[in-house]
């Protein structure tokens, strides 16, 4: 579903240039549900945003769905974000002019859905999600789970391919959070490939797998032993090829 | 692009969309105003003064101890030396034609009166501007006869300046002549151009505009009657056409020709209008409708300061929504919004906000408009001043937006990731 190979990622400033991702090599199989943890500064958002086409990357290869979308165009990259990928971020990124219908219809309509399929589409996601009463609510209005529901009912509206969460969890209390992790849970267990960024352990533990991003490259904390084995800082570690 | 999430957010932003709004309104109806004022002004400015007035132009002079005028020797004298000058600037080669006016067209110096059907009218049936002169008046100045016919050389007699104005025949532009007689038999009818002296009209001319460029003639502008007679007095105006190209020499010669003719005289040459000087009919028009010009001028800045305010207000509150909006921006963007998304959804919204703006400010113009006329008597504005600057407004605002709408489009949809 998901596979970077040697990739990188570079910031360059006139005086100095900083690797945010370096040889970082990642497969995700369809219906996986990985999290990927890492300490601040590690390179983990900077690998969500390339895997959700919201950044480009310096070299290397990234396939997503079997397509290399090294040399797509803006155009492209935006309607492959819309047609395969569903994001949840840490502070839900709902649009706060919007009411709840109207944040979940976002991505449907630059998708140009006819009304009646986005209407259907809206109210069964948000159903889903437990929220359907709250539709004409303003995100002010929701408590911060809600909100977090509604961006994944957002997300999930679209039927996306690839649901990608950076930290989903990290600005609610532990009663939301666990709430909002069932509904990931459930809807991996519904056949969504799911990857999550976290800081939290024990979320961690929930997914089927943990990736470790340390200094932008990726070892897969199922082989930790290998890690320790070898110098993996100098030579990267090719995590589920 | 669909409206509904649009107005959704412009209900957030109530305070910055009205202001906004009005603004377009309020500069809609006065520019839509403005320029209609400013058309009315060009016109009145452009329209035809109905003589030739290529190559023509005139001098005023005041001959230095001259006879008073006020007895008949002096009278005659007056004639003679006023018959001389024209002879002498006709004699001068580059002259094509020159005659003795009273006055021109458009030189704020009128003679005028009362035309009456009956002798001893109590109200005039018409206001009219006289112009003394002789038969060459229609040939020199280039006037259009269009019914009847010209004086003869023994039409033509000659009065003191302070004379009583008694003239047997006389020659009237067809906007009086209409305007005396509406059936259009106005040809061979009698008229009383003094109180109790009747005067037949032998000649109907097309136009010939009143001397005053000023509104207080704006009732009987075209009103204008020849009269068969030379003027005498201590002063003298000579219309002057040189021949093609020949102006600005003739400009130079004539007065010289007039001073060796007879030095005793005050000619002025400069740039002021004052009561003695030569000066092109270009510049007599030019200083007549100077106040118009002016005017003009001024409305039109004030309009354009006024689109350049509106536009940069557009510009302002965008590019602050824009700054505002960075986030928001980079969601759209994350969830599948094009650049062309982004841009479009910035000049849909400035639509909307011009859009009502320019129906608010139709509808002040028109209100404009006819409080003007209630207050100024000015005219019924064209509903297509107000339709084409309501496509103006709306064009300045899709040009005002589209710079800040084009860096909102560029906006990484890497925000969306980016904490506040």
């Amino acid at each position: 579903m998901l596979k970077m190979t040697h990739l990188s990622k570079v910031y360059r400033t006139e005086v100095v240039e900083t690797y945010a991702l370096r040889d970082f090599n990642i497969d995700v199989k369809e219906g996986e549900f990985v999290a990927v943890m890492g300490p601040s500064g590690s390179g983990k958002t900077t690998f969500l945003t390339i895997a959700g086409l919201l950044e480009s990357f310096t070299g290397g290869e990234y396939l997503l769905d079997g397509v290399d979308v090294s040399n797509l165009g803006d155009n492209a990259r935006s309607k492959i974000r819309n047609e395969k990928i569903g994001f949840v971020f840490q502070s839900f990124n709902l649009i706060p002019d919007l009411n709840v219908h109207d944040n979940v219809e976002v991505p449907l309509r630059y998708r140009g859905m006819k009304s009646a399929e986005r209407n259907q589409r809206i109210q069964e996601s948000l159903e889903r999600v437990g929220l359907a009463s709250r539709m004409k609510h303003y995100p002010a209005e929701l408590s911060g789970g809600q909100q977090q529901r509604v961006a994944i009912a957002r997300a999930l509206a679209g039927s996306p391919r690839l649901l990608l969460a950076d930290e989903p969890t990290g600005n609610l209390d532990t009663q939301m959070a666990r709430g909002v992790m069932e509904l990931l849970e459930e809807i991996h267990r519904g056949g969504a490939t799911i990857v999550m960024v976290t800081h939290d352990p024990e979320l961690a533990a929930r997914a089927q797998r943990s990736v470790h991003i340390i200094d932008g490259q990726a070892v897969d904390i199922a082989e930790e032993p290998r890690f320790h084995a070898h110098d993996s800082h100098a030579d990267g570690a090719q995590v589920g090829a | 692009m669909k409206l509904h999430p649009i107005l959704a957010a412009l209900k957030k932003h109530k305070a910055g969309v009205t202001l906004i709004t009005l603004q377009i309104a309020l500069t809609l109806a006065i520019v839509c105003n403005a320029v209609f004022i400013i058309g009315q002004r060009i016109d009145r400015i452009n329209r035809p003064s109905g003589i030739d007035e290529s190559n023509l132009f005139m001098i005023t002079q005041s001959w230095v101890g001259a006879p008073s005028g006020d007895d008949e020797g002096s009278v005659e004298k007056l004639d003679s030396m006023q018959r001389t000058d024209v002879a002498t600037l006709r004699n001068l080669p580059d002259v094509q034609s020159a005659i003795a006016i009273n006055t021109l067209p458009l030189v704020n110096s009128t003679w005028s009166g009362g035309i009456g059907l009956k002798p001893n009218q109590q109200n005039s049936t018409a206001q009219a501007a006289f112009y003394f002169g002789t038969d060459q008046m229609i040939p020199a100045l280039g006037l259009k006869l269009v019914a009847g016919r010209n004086f003869t050389p023994a039409d033509v007699n000659h009065m003191g300046f302070r004379g009583h104005n008694r003239p047997p025949i006389v020659i009237v532009t067809k906007a009086l002549a209409d305007k005396l007689f509406p059936k259009g038999n106005a040809l061979g009818k009698t008229i009383y151009v003094d109180r109790d002296t009747p005067s037949t009209i032998i000649g109907i001319i097309a136009r010939m505009q009143v001397p005053s460029p000023n509104s207080w003639a704006n009732d009987w502008f075209w009103n204008s009657v020849l009269i068969p007679t030379r003027l005498d007095a201590g002063f003298a105006r000579y219309a002057v056409r040189a021949k093609p190209g020949r102006l600005q020499a003739v400009m130079q010669e004539a007065p010289k020709a007039l001073f060796a003719s007879n030095p005793m005289r005050v000619i002025e040459t400069g740039t002021d209008f004052d009561e003695t000087s030569v000066h092109s009919f270009a510049d007599i028009r030019a200083h007549a409708y100077r106040a118009d010009r002016g005017m003009a001028i001024l409305m039109g800045v004030i309009c354009l300061i006024l689109l350049c305010v509106t536009a940069a207000g557009i510009v302002g509150l965008t590019s602050f929504w824009v700054g505002q909006r960075r986030k928001q921006i980079g969601i759209r963007r994350a969830l599948g919004a094009t650049r062309s998304d982004i841009l479009r959804y910035f000049q849909s919204e400035n639509l909307l906000i011009a859009g009502a703006g320019v129906v608010l400010g139709a509808i002040l113009a028109v209100g404009l408009n006819l409080w003007m006329m209630r207050q100024f008597q000015m005219d019924r504005m064209p509903v297509l001043y107000v339709l084409t600057g309501m496509l103006l407004l709306l064009a300045l605002g899709q040009g005002a937006v589209f710079a800040p709408a084009r860096r909102a489009s560029k906006v990484s949809p890497v925000e969306a990731t980016r904490s506040v």
